[in-house]
């Protein structure tokens, strides 16, 4: 699907870059710049506007509409303080993939986040795929051993997931070819080579990238704002800044279990059947599979800490 | 979407499992236990010093709490842990609590506490006499030296002294 398409109407474009305030537009070939009217400001208390949206525009430059989403990913909001009324943070919308980048190493993998990132693209119902950076970092160590055991536990979950290096080449023919229908969205922490993926699955970018910060290991925060950037080989992908924090947005606690494919077979038929919490609860069949190894404890352990949150 | 084996992630383990011992209450005798180190002289105290019960929690280590079975765990005897030093005797070490899950047969082996009730240790020691084929083969199968009537004494003196 071509995320440029936008319907017969010479006003409507589709948001492409977004930093504070300021929107960048493509519609009919060309890119343009635009504000919000004053209108949309007043109607909503966040930025109404995501990247990847269909919009309205008017003669004046503002965006006066926001036409209806195919989907959103979205995030609760950081708060400045512990209590403090979170809102709903769209980071992008009419998505067709959202690719969690992860690296090997510098910093290192944070399953987690990962399982987040995945519950909440199944909540949105958008595909994902797991894309994992920088292994010439870690090959012929055991820590390459370990990254390709999870992944092969995410692989037997349903999910592809892509091993590559920016350095080497590894991996990016197969990402290239994935990536070249719909719009993509990278998102992951940041240093974990989410924009010198780009720059090297699309060598013509030549986007702005840092080394980690030798003594943390973490990275410098280089990608400071949202832009979608067409792939030669079609598609798009939008980069994203490093994401520290990603809150479930929207989830139904009860619905959890579902957004985990593999425990899907067995949401319903506990003792308790659907009132289960897969907890504490006498005759849990997930809990059962969990020991069985059929379901991952860490993934398990990541589902209860996401049904404490939600 | 069945996964044919779990991986322990040691280089890739969350930062978030630390600390995972706190206060709780004993599922079997309901009983509030502190897990102030100072109390117990332990800084894991994964055991309820009252009727010794534990929970089957952790996995692959203490305090990791992969475990989803969370059943109960009882004591079923007492072992000395193997000391590491190359000469020692056998039977030198430490005295341990064997555990056996209740749900899932899991045999683990843990440090006893300053505030254990030892009067409840020294049963362990004479009851584990009768034991079942069952357990006392599944702790052979695992290394595991279960204590007996002729241990008695030297479990004395590690609980209460040597007067």
């Amino acid at each position: 699907m071509n995320p440029f398409l936008t319907p017969d109407d010479p006003n409507a474009g589709v948001v492409v870059k977004k930093i504070t305030n300021a929107y960048t537009l493509r519609a009919g070939g060309q890119t343009f710049d635009c504000i919000l009217s004053t209108r949309l400001k007043r109607e909503s208390d966040t930025d109404p506007v995501a990247v990847g949206d269909l919009v309205r525009w008017n003669e004046a430059g503002q965006i006066t509409e926001v036409l209806p989403r195919r989907n959103q990913l979205s995030r609760r909001s950081a708060v400045p303080m512990p209590g403090a009324h979170a809102h709903e943070q769209v980071i992008a919308s009419n998505l067709d993939r959202v690719v969690p980048v992860f690296a090997a190493a510098n910093p290192r993998p944070a399953w987690h986040l990962l399982d987040r990132y995945l519950v909440s693209a199944e909540s949105a119902d958008i595909p994902a795929l797991v894309v994992i950076t920088k292994m010439d970092l870690v090959e012929g160590r055991p820590e390459a051993g370990e990254i390709r055991s999870v992944a092969g536990e995410y692989q037997a979950c349903g999910y592809d997931v892509i091993l590559t290096s920016a350095e080497t080449g590894a991996g990016l023919d197969e990402l290239r070819a994935v990536l070249s229908g719909g719009l993509s969205v990278f998102a992951g922490k940041s240093g974990v080579g989410k924009t010198s993926l780009l720059n090297a699955i699309e060598p013509g970018l030549g986007l702005r990238v840092q080394a980690t910060n030798r003594a943390t290991g973490k990275g410098r925060h280089t990608t400071t704002h949202l832009e979608i950037f067409e792939m030669g080989t079609g598609g798009a992908v939008l980069d994203t800044p490093g994401i520290r924090e990603f809150g479930l947005w929207d989830v139904d606690q009860a619905d959890l279990a579902l957004f985990f494919p593999e425990m899907r077979p067995w949401v319903g038929k506990c003792k308790f059947g659907l009132g289960c919490g897969h907890d504490q609860e006498p005759g849990c069949e997930i809990r059962l599979a969990v020991g069985r190894g059929e379901i991952s404890p860490y993934r398990y352990q990541s589902y209860l800490k996401l049904k404490d949150e939600t | 979407m069945r996964t044919s084996f779990i991986t322990r992630r040691t280089y890739t383990r969350s930062s978030g499992l630390k600390n995972t011992f706190g206060d709780f209450t004993c599922m079997h005798c309901c009983n509030f236990v502190s897990a102030d180190a100072a109390l117990s002289g332990v800084h894991n105290r994964n055991h309820c010093p009252y009727c010794l019960a534990s929970r089957h929690l952790d996995l692959f280590e203490a305090g990791d709490r992969l475990s989803a079975c969370k059943g109960a765990m009882l004591p079923v005897a007492l072992t000395w842990k193997r000391s590491l030093k190359k000469y020692a005797r056998p039977g030198d070490g430490e005295l341990m609590l064997v555990h056996r899950c209740r749900d899932c047969d899991r045999l683990s082996i843990n440090r006893i506490a300053a505030d254990d009730d030892n009067a409840l240790l020294m049963s362990l020691l004479r009851a584990s006499a009768h034991l079942d084929r069952q357990v006392l083969d599944a702790c052979a199968a695992g290394g595991i030296d279960v204590l007996g009537a002729a241990d008695a004494q030297r479990v004395t003196r590690v609980l209460f002294g040597q007067n």
